[in-house]
């Protein structure tokens, strides 16, 4: 598949993200420093559920419940006392162990009726933390978290928690990739496309879903963990449902199953929607503007994509311009490959 | 086929694919007014798919079908609509014409007067038969398709559905395309008969010549043919 | 005692509204296997479009009697979108339905604002043996019964909801009695709008809603048509009136925060019961 010259040419292109990604942070201006703190979070959570959706074939309307108890269990220990470096340990563990706890049954679940079951788990977690209040702060939120540190070694500036996040998606990225790559993760590709035939040939399909769920839970739960010491304050209501849908949604831009899409998405839909918060915010605007675009563009992506283009903004932008460009050479051959390749995200669902 | 008259059902060079596999692959098939025509062939030989195409729910890849009249299907398997009373499953039949008056059928079927207000689930697989072949009816077709008649079938009930077929064939000049698993009975009651194989139709012509083909007798009717 | 009575008549008022969007959700799966994530936002465009009507003077009864038909409408227009191509599976259709839903938040926003609104339904208490109870809570239960009633003799006993029965039931047959299966998924779309429509109408004098309301709604209804799997109208009413009685017990007696989560919770056990009982739950 990959030509002998294309590895070389992968590397070079990794290495110059790579060095365009830690040179970035401290030359963008400070408005733009937390937004690039937020991309890396968001790729991080897209990448979990894009594996999950693109992977295991499992949909979730409620990634942002992992994203919650990863930012509550790094959080709360940190809160209490103890070094907050910790919580980026706690966070994702205590989330992935929740979701494979809750996998078990709750993957039982298809389609719509997962669908509906992570909604509400979502939903019940958010219950359970405005509820248990001496926990959690309850509705008020949890104030006060430390910045994420050991020992004299402290994260403070937006270009610090830059740092960190984009060493969080480096790790986590190389985790997929290798996943992906590794037997299991061929063996996932299967479960996608048809679970039984999967089943069929021997493969562990339960076990299997239930370790990429709490996989993609790990991740969004390292993810809420730097959030909360970024923000220094989480509360119920920064975790609403639409969150879920905005990582939908960026997963659907990027395209399921492509790591990069993943980042791609994440950084499509944060940018384009703090596009429209300024022009929202804008003085002769109404207040509601910003809220209005930014739903009217989730909508419109997760309507486009599903009817028009089901592999993903991204893999369908990608695969015309290799058209193009094989035009004169090989014509079909090299894009049905591609087509082939992309996950489609309505057969998936 | 007689000469002359333009024939109610022609299918030509049919190709239809389900992905990327071929069902049909240039099928050419014709049927008369009042003709009585079989259509028989293995499993998975595409004679379903020829009726579903026929009938507008798959569309063809390629191929030309042309349809002089009106036709209605008796799926395989029957499938009536279980929760509904034989009554209701009858009218239904008549959704594309105007007339939903049920007694003809009831005429056809005496039996069926009894079972009116019966859950259709509830019958037994014969009268299931009548009643899809009834509900057939009800939309007032020039040609009947039929799919696999025989199916599940205990054999007196088949003859008797199987003359059934016969009488409205005489009687009302309504034409018949059987699909048929049971070539034996597929070639005594039709004039004319097809042999589809993976999609291709493998032979065609009058029931007695297909009768004492050699390749007819080996392959559908387990040796020689008595009289 | 009468605590505990005045508590069952809310809780079967509430249920009412879950029933009737229940049974949209099991309305429009029957019929295209797709549910509805906008199930809810026809009740909050109900209640806002009923607001509105009620606000430019016209009279009560009629005011509600306009927003459902219109509800309806956009239950077509939901319809269309979600089965516009095609083939689209129904679980795409969910995420296209999910993207109308917040759709509807960018258009509530834009006309209505972001709060909530609310206006006054039937006033005055009405006592029966010796309970009295508001008379907005009569009016939702009987208005969701006749409507119920109704639909039980539109798809049992005319042509066109046997059609729409026959769809639900067997497509491949449907389809070869030449009706047309897209068409009647609209129709159905069009049913279940008008049944969101008028369960928001009759909620929103008891509660006021706001754009994002619909996720409170949506999940009841879903939880109440999952007590018949999603395909039996009957057991989904009955389910709707459990869930309402079971919530207005638990924010009675206990907390009115855990109301939710009771539904939730039941919702998922119901869920995750019949998946090990049925095997896989789909497909
Ligand atoms: N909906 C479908 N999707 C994909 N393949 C199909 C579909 N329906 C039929 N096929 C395939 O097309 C071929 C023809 O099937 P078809 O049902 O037309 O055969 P048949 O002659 O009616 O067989 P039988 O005697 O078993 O009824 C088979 O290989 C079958 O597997
Ligand atoms: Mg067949």
């Amino acid at each position: 598949m990959i030509g002998p010259r294309a590895p070389s040419r992968r590397a070079l292109v990794v290495a110059v993200l790579a060095a365009a990604t830690l040179a970035l942070p401290p030359v963008l201006p400070p408005e733009w420093q937390s937004l690039y703190v937020f991309i890396g979070l968001y790729a991080i959570v897209t990448c979990g559920l894009s594996l999950l959706m693109g992977f295991a074939g499992q949909v979730s309307l409620g990634q942002a419940a992992f994203y919650a108890i990863g930012a509550y269990a790094a959080a709360i220990p940190a809160v209490h006392g103890a070094p907050p470096a910790l919580g980026l340990l706690t966070g994702p563990v205590v989330a992935a162990a929740i979701a494979a706890a809750i996998g078990v049954p709750l993957l039982r679940l298809r389609g719509h009726y997962l669908a509906f079951g992570t909604l509400a788990f979502q939903l019940i977690v958010l219950t359970f933390i405005a509820e248990a209040g001496d926990l959690t702060g309850g509705d008020i939120g949890l104030r006060g978290i430390p910045p994420l540190g050991l020992g004299s070694l402290q994260a403070v500036t937006p270009v610090q928690y830059a740092y960190v996040t984009w060493l969080a998606v480096t790790a986590v990225f190389l985790v997929t990739r290798n996943v992906v790559r590794s037997r299991p993760g061929r063996a996932l590709r299967a479960l996608a496309t048809s679970e039984s035939a999967a089943a069929a040939a021997g493969v562990p399909v339960a076990a299997y879903k239930v370790e990429v769920f709490a996989l993609s839970a790990g991740y969004a739960g390292l993810a809420g963990a730097i959030y909360a010491f970024f923000l220094s304050y989480i509360a119920p209501g920064s975790f609403p449902i639409l969150l879920s849908i905005q990582f939908l949604v960026m997963a659907a831009v990027g395209g399921l199953g492509a790591v990069w899409g993943s980042l791609v998405g994440a950084a499509v839909v944060t940018l384009v929607v703090q596009l429209l918060q300024e022009i929202g915010s804008l003085p002769a605007m109404p207040t509601q503007v910003p809220a209005v675009l930014s739903y009217a563009v989730y909508a419109l992506v997760l309507i486009v994509v599903m009817l028009l283009l089901p592999s993903g903004i991204v893999p369908a932008l990608t695969a015309r311009a290799a058209r193009r460009r094989r035009d004169d050479v090989a014509p079909t051959e090299a894009t049905a490959g591609d087509d082939a390749r992309a996950s489609r995200l309505s057969s998936v669902l | 086929m007689p000469e002359g008259s333009e024939p109610l059902l022609e299918v030509h060079d049919l190709v239809v694919r389900y992905g990327a596999a071929t069902a049909l692959d240039g099928v050419d098939l014709a049927v008369g007014r009042a003709e009585m025509v079989a259509l028989v062939g293995p499993n998975g030989a595409g004679k379903t798919t020829l009726l579903d195409t026929v009938s507008g729910l798959v569309a063809p890849a390629a191929g030309r079908i042309e349809l002089r009249g009106r036709l209605a299907q008796v799926p395989e398997g029957r499938r009536l609509f279980p929760e509904m009373t034989v009554e209701d499953n009858l009218r239904l039949g008549a959704w594309r014409v105007r007339d939903r008056r049920v007694g003809p059928v009831y005429e056809l079927f005496p039996h069926l007067v009894e079972l009116r207000r019966r859950k259709a689930g509830s019958l037994s697989c014969g009268e299931q038969q009548m009643v899809a072949v009834g509900r057939a009816l009800m939309g007032q077709p020039d040609l009947l398709a039929v799919d696999e008649l025989s199916l599940g079938l205990a054999p007196q009930i088949v003859d008797t559905l199987a003359e059934h077929l016969q009488d409205l064939n005489r009687r009302s000049g309504m034409a018949i395309l059987l699909v048929e698993q049971n070539a034996r009975l597929a070639l005594d009651i039709c004039s004319r008969a097809y042999v589809i194989e993976a999609g291709r139709i493998a032979l065609s012509g009058p029931s007695e010549q297909l009768r004492s083909s050699p390749e007819v007798q080996a392959a559908y009717l387990g040796g020689a043919y008595e009289e | 005692m009468t605590l505990f009575l005045q508590y069952l008549a809310a809780g079967i008022a509430s249920g009412s509204t879950f029933a009737l969007v229940a049974t949209g959700f099991v309305v429009i799966y029957r019929v295209t296997g797709v549910i509805n994530f906008a199930q809810g936002v026809f009740a909050v465009l109900g209640g806002f479009l009923a607001y509105s009507l009620l606000h430019a003077g016209v009279a009560h009864g009629l005011a509600e009697g306009v927003a459902v038909l219109i509800t309806a409408a956009i239950g077509l227009v939901v319809g269309l979108v979600a089965l516009g191509r095609r083939g689209t599976p129904p679980l795409a259709s969910l995420i296209v339905t999910l993207g109308l839903a917040i759709f509807s938040y960018a258009v509530v926003i834009t006309v209505w604002g972001d709060l909530p609104i609310s206006y006054d339904g039937l006033s005055g208490l009405l006592a029966i043996g010796g309970v009295s109870m508001q008379r907005q809570y009569v009016l939702i239960v009987g208005a969701a019964v006749v409507t119920f009633l109704a639909l039980a003799l539109f798809f049992g006993r005319t042509y066109l909801g046997m059609a729409l029965t026959a769809c639900s039931s067997d497509q491949r047959a449907a389809r070869l009695m030449g009706i047309d299966v897209w068409r009647m998924g609209l129709l159905a779309f069009a049913v279940g709008g008008a049944l969101g429509g008028l369960a928001g109408v009759l909620l929103t004098p008891l509660q006021p809603v706001q754009f994002d309301s619909d996720v409170g709604i949506a999940v009841n209804g879903f939880a109440a048509a999952i007590f018949g799997g999603l395909v039996r109208p009957v057991t989904a009413f009955a389910g709707g009136l459990v869930l309402g009685v079971a919530e207005a017990m638990v924010a009675g007696y206990y907390r009115s925060s855990y109301e939710t989560a009771i539904a939730l919770a039941v919702m998922l056990a119901l869920m995750l019961w019949q998946a090990s009982r049925r095997g896989p739950t789909e497909e």
